[in-house]
């Protein structure tokens, strides 16, 4: 399994249609991951689609993950599978807030969605997408949920108002907020061993 | 037994119900009022037990189906809970219906379509708000697009626990609807 | 002739489907333009039921996650604790007791049965068929029994915990679900008595919304959007988790239709319902004796007994559940064989008690996402048997 793998990321890395877009691979719990330059992804997704080694032609899935320390905070992360050579790989590029990435909704129709949600969760922009709105959050809403600085309860909530008629949105007000124990600060995290494991093989004393 | 009976007892044998007083077939109540109905080929009641009589017995509710209490609710109108045994038959249409359960999570974007469809119901309408996430958010009491509370949006006369309540838990939430229509009695709302 | 003269835009209009309606199958609204009668665009608003599952459950430890995904498809809860589950072990790099895999299987396909039962009675119901979903919920009922025998809940029974399942199944309950096993094939037979040669049901969903090979690549579809074209795709057979290699060909063998019309989805689900039944029983003829949750390790709570002597079981029962377990940092795709298809997580671990990020992949997204793309040129009434077809439930498409 681990070894067709690394077959495939070589593969793919000394192929020379995509051989400097590709940045490096990993093969980590029996899956590949590549790591790919942002602008050549519609060509990568091609290739990829078209190699009679890959046949990558289902797009199982786009998602962003948000590392905010990170100056291109976004990681894009692409899901594809092979049904014909029953085989799956991911594929990820980085981008920020303002920089586009190259949309594949004309090589993968299913893109579309995909791309909408990542772009309502996070903020992620694809360039060349034709319907580029919003997809789960309510129409109107502002920030991007899944951004590690956008807070868990969000900054509007909604109720009926009885003079106006109709359902407004007012700012937050929680009766109790929410409770974030931070379990890792006094007991720096659940190690291997429990507290008093240690014990277990020592004699007892007599005392 | 029939001297026992007086003309309004339609109102009297509800509170006899609502006294936790066992009624079997052969309550004295109904042999007085089958009697009576022998003797005088009618009988009297209040006008308004006689509406909270016609408003319980056909609570059609409106299949606000919204997330997993849906299912819960399907299965409830279904043979094993059978609500309709109770004259309680779901209605596609807000305008058919006199109760509308909201069961589910109800979210800042559905929040409107939940008002407007509450106000297209005719009058008298009831509200029951199914499960913890109708009732208070829930499980997702946090979240930032949920509404926590479908009481923020349309007044609710019956709260049902649970995640989700059981179908059995739903009929009795019907149940007591129907027990709260009742002690209202009153026409108008 | 006057007729012929008006200019065909005026025959165009545009049409407001839900959020709130009873063939939605939940909160779905949808924007159609019509030519007449006939489909030209269908503009689906999803996100009526978006909760933010994927934030809640980046602030919550993992076990305190597990029970969001009971309620993504609420019609078959544990398939997706399932992918949860396996995700989790992956990146923790355990092997589940071999007794748990049986138990896991064993409810998996009860799940198949409880979403396809609903599935098959309320397509039915949107195309006039009032009657199967009176006889099919009878035997979700049954089933429903068995979750909260298992589990205390009829539905959200948060039973697959990482390490194997919560508690070990009670014989007499095994039991009866065997004896629920015997008696399905007729009940189903009953059922598909009143469907299958309907010709009202076959008029309404032979040769409507045919998938071909093209629009399943293109468009991500999986489970029996594939199946019911002929695409012997199954995550089951080829990619298996816990025991499904094992399972003999004669008991499990992956069911495809020939023409990819909603007929014969319908008929391929009817027949997984048979063969789901079939790998039940063979589960519970072949369940070993043993641990059905991991012992010994930080995952799973100690035993009540070893409580009640032992104070260093006592802490790490408290630690579990307060802070929870660590997960090694990585990323890591798990994939089931939901009854909708590819269910798949997405977890990213920073190797703190929480995940970092945990995306759903839920099958039913990129099928309501082709709505536009598979009805276009159909009727307005085929909408409706189009989109019970493709079996939407909102829970996992809204997220």
């Amino acid at each position: 399994m681990t070894d067709a793998l690394n077959d495939l990321g070589d593969h793919i890395r000394s192929s020379e249609a995509v051989a400097d877009l590709v940045k490096r691979y990993e093969v980590k719990h029996g899956e590949l991951t590549v790591y790919a330059e942002r602008d050549g992804i519609v060509k990568l997704a091609k290739f990829l689609k078209d190699d009679n080694q890959c046949v990558f032609e289902t797009l199982i899935d786009i998602c962003g993950v948000d590392w905010p320390e990170r100056s291109q905070r976004f990681d894009v992360v692409y899901h594809f599978l092979s049904m014909r050579l029953n085989q799956r790989i991911r594929i990820k590029i980085k981008t920020d807030e303002a920089t586009p990435v190259p949309s594949l909704v004309d090589l993968h129709p299913s893109a579309n969605w995909f791309e909408r949600e990542a772009f309502d969760m996070y903020g992620i922009r694809f360039a060349g997408h034709p319907d580029m709105r919003r997809i789960l959050t309510d129409y109107g809403f502002e920030g991007y949920p899944l951004r590690k600085d956008f807070p868990l309860t969000g900054f509007t909530q909604v109720r009926y108002d009885d003079l106006e008629k109709r359902v407004v949105n007012e700012p937050v007000e929680l009766v109790q907020e929410y409770r974030n124990f931070d379990f890792l600060s006094p007991w720096e995290g659940m190690t291997k061993e429990l507290p008093g494991d240690e014990k277990a093989g020592e004699e007892p004393s007599n005392g | 037994m029939a001297d026992d009976f007086k003309p309004y007892a339609l109102g009297a044998g509800r509170a006899g119900v609502e006294g936790g007083h066992d009624v079997r077939a052969d309550d004295p109540f109904f042999a007085g009022l089958s009697d009576h109905l022998a003797d005088k080929g009618f009988f009297t009641a209040r006008a308004d037990d006689l509406i909270a009589w016609a408003r319980t017995g056909s609570l059609m509710w409106m299949t606000f189906g919204l997330a997993c209490c849906a299912v819960e609710m399907m299965q409830a109108g279904n043979p094993r809970y059978d609500l309709e045994r109770f004259g309680m038959a779901p209605r596609g249409s807000p305008r058919q219906s006199d109760v509308m359960i909201v069961a589910g999570t109800l979210t800042n974007k559905m929040a409107p379509a939940l008002r407007r469809v509450y106000d297209q119901m005719p009058e008298p309408r009831y509200v029951v708000s199914m499960g913890s996430c109708a009732n208070g958010g829930g499980y997702y009491h946090y979240s930032y697009s949920v509404v926590r509370g479908c009481d923020r949006i349309v007044p609710v006369d019956i709260y049902i626990p649970g995640c989700p309540p059981t179908a059995e838990a739903l009929v009795y939430g019907m149940l007591q609807l129907q027990k709260k229509i009742r002690r209202e009695g009153s026409i108008e709302r | 002739m006057a007729d012929d003269a008006t200019p065909i835009d005026e025959r165009k209009f545009t049409l407001n489907f839900g959020p709130q309606h009873p063939a939605a199958h939940g909160v779905l609204r949808m924007i159609m333009d019509l030519d007449g009668e006939v489909i030209e665009r269908i503009d689906s608003h999803v996100g009526l039921l978006h909760r933010g599952t994927e934030k809640l459950l980046e602030y919550k430890t993992y076990l305190q996650g597990l029970p969001y995904f009971d309620r993504l498809d609420y019609v078959a809860p544990m398939n997706q604790e399932h992918a949860w589950c396996l995700a989790i072990e992956r990146l923790l790099g355990i092997e589940v007791p071999r007794r748990a895999k049986f138990i896991r299987v064993l409810y998996s396909e009860m799940g198949r049965i409880l979403s396809h039962m609903l599935n098959i009675t309320t397509q039915a119901m949107d195309v006039g068929a009032l009657a199967p979903i009176t006889w099919g919920f009878e035997e979700r009922e049954k089933l429903m029994g068995f979750y909260e025998r298992a589990s205390g809940s009829r539905m959200h029974s948060a039973y697959f915990r990482p390490g194997g399942v919560h508690q070990d199944l009670p014989q007499a309950l095994i039991d009866d679900i065997m004896v629920f096993c015997e008696e399905f094939p007729e009940k189903l037979a009953h059922i598909e008595g009143l469907i299958s040669e309907n010709r009202i049901f076959k008029q309404r969903n032979v040769d409507i919304g045919v998938v071909d090979e093209k629009t399943i690549m293109e468009w991500g579809f999986s489970g029996v959007m594939v199946r019911g074209s002929g695409l012997p795709w199954d995550l089951r057979r080829s990619q298996p988790y816990e025991i499904y290699d094992e399972i003999p060909g004669e008991v499990f063998e992956v069911v495809v239709g020939n023409n990819g019309d909603n007929y014969d989805r319908y008929v391929v689900r009817m027949e997984e319902m048979l063969i789901a039944n079939d790998i039940m029983k063979w589960c519970i003829e072949n369940m070993p004796a043993g641990e059905v949750l991991l012992a010994g390790t930080k995952v799973s709570p100690p035993r009540r007994g070893d409580m009640k002597r032992s104070m260093e079981a006592l802490i790490h029962h408290f630690k579990l559940y307060t802070e929870g377990f660590h997960v090694p940092e990585g990323e890591v795709y798990a994939a089931v064989e939901a009854p909708k298809g590819e269910f798949g997580v997405y977890l990213v671990s920073d190797g703190s008690n929480r995940p970092y990020r945990a995306k759903i992949r839920a099958p039913g997204y990129p099928h309501l996402a082709a709505m536009d793309h598979l009805c276009k040129g159909h009727m307005l009434a085929d909408v409706s048997a189009i989109l019970g077809s493709l079996d939407i439930v909102f829970g996992e498409i809204d997220r």
